[in-house]
């Protein structure tokens, strides 16, 4: 039957690989980033955090300030549990959402707890006499993240 | 200043209008023009430029997220994926990463931004055939063909 322009739809056709072969190669690839994990080829680590409601892009001997306050004191060892990402510079472990607590660690010290600059809120109104301010001060945390760590538990 | 008489020193005193000028001159010193140095001029210079600042805190979060969309979208086109096909996908994989951090890792870590680009076309083509289905008809119907007499 000859071609036309309707014997095909117009957008390109998609064949995704064979499930069988792709299996075994996830398999591959998993094995062997559990393998450089475990000899410990990589160099600096860095890591997606979701910490205060925020998400960080942090690595090791990074500081981070929040803008709240932490219930811990100065000096406190803290563990970041929430890890959405962990990456060097072969590999990167995508979290879906989030990655096991078995299979990264991210530590970090409350370094000072201090209070922001005195911001000033201020609003004014022409023509009908209205002005308020108000100097806000915020509490802020700050941390320093000490050592991100994984461990080869892939499966 | 060298003041040298005592009628000259005593005209010089910090009076409390003094510190109370300076509280409003202290905020317009690195204005340009008259407005940081006489105090009239001043006054409505810094009521301008504190309500300014009140008003930008809220703009600030709105530009900062155009702007790290305009920046995925141009590392997204880098390696053939629109914004909207990547952000879509990306959250139908269930990979929750905020604009930010995405923006970041397409500056910091080019790899990681390639490898997460591929996962949201690999879901993007597996939504398409899961949309096409088998290419069957649907069950339950039927053609006829109609006579009129």
């Amino acid at each position: 039957v000859a071609k036309t322009s309707l014997t095909s739809p117009p957008w390109p056709e998609v064949k995704l690989p064979d499930p069988v072969e792709e299996a075994k190669y996830h398999a591959e690839v998993v094995q062997k980033v559990n393998e450089m994990i475990a000899t410990g080829q990589y160099g600096r680590l860095f890591a997606v955090v979701h910490f205060a409601s925020k998400q960080w892009k942090i690595t090791s001997e990074d500081l981070i300030m929040m803008d709240n306050v932490l219930e811990a004191e100065c000096g406190d060892r803290i563990r970041m549990e929430k890890v959405l990402l962990v990456g060097a510079d072969d590999f990167t472990l995508i979290g879906r959402p989030l990655l096991g607590k078995d299979l990264v660690r991210v530590e970090a010290t409350v370094i000072e707890k201090t209070e922001s600059w005195p911001k000033i809120n201020m609003r004014f109104w022409k023509r009908h006499n209205y002005q308020r301010k108000k100097i806000i001060v915020n509490p802020q945390t700050v941390l320093r993240i000490n050592t991100i760590e994984i461990f080869p538990c892939l499966s | 200043m060298v003041l040298l008489s005592a009628p000259r020193w005593l005209r010089s005193r910090l009076t409390d209008r003094f510190w109370r000028v300076q509280e409003v001159l202290k905020y317009a010193r690195h204005f340009r023009g008259r407005k940081n140095r006489c105090f009239k001029l001043a006054v409505g210079s810094v009521r301008r430029a504190f309500v300014k600042s009140t008003k930008a805190r809220r703009e600030k979060k709105r530009i900062l997220r155009t702007l790290w969309i305009t920046r995925i979208e141009a590392a997204s086109l880098e390696h053939g994926l629109k914004y909207p096909a990547f952000i879509s996908n990306l959250l139908k994989s269930q990979v929750e990463l905020n604009r930010k951090v995405i923006a970041d890792l397409a500056i910091y870590e080019p790899k990681t931004f390639k490898s997460l680009a591929a996962l949201a076309q690999r879901r993007r083509q597996e939504g398409f055939l899961a949309a096409l289905g088998d290419g069957k008809e649907p069950e339950g119907i039927f053609s006829r063909i109609v006579h009129h007499y």
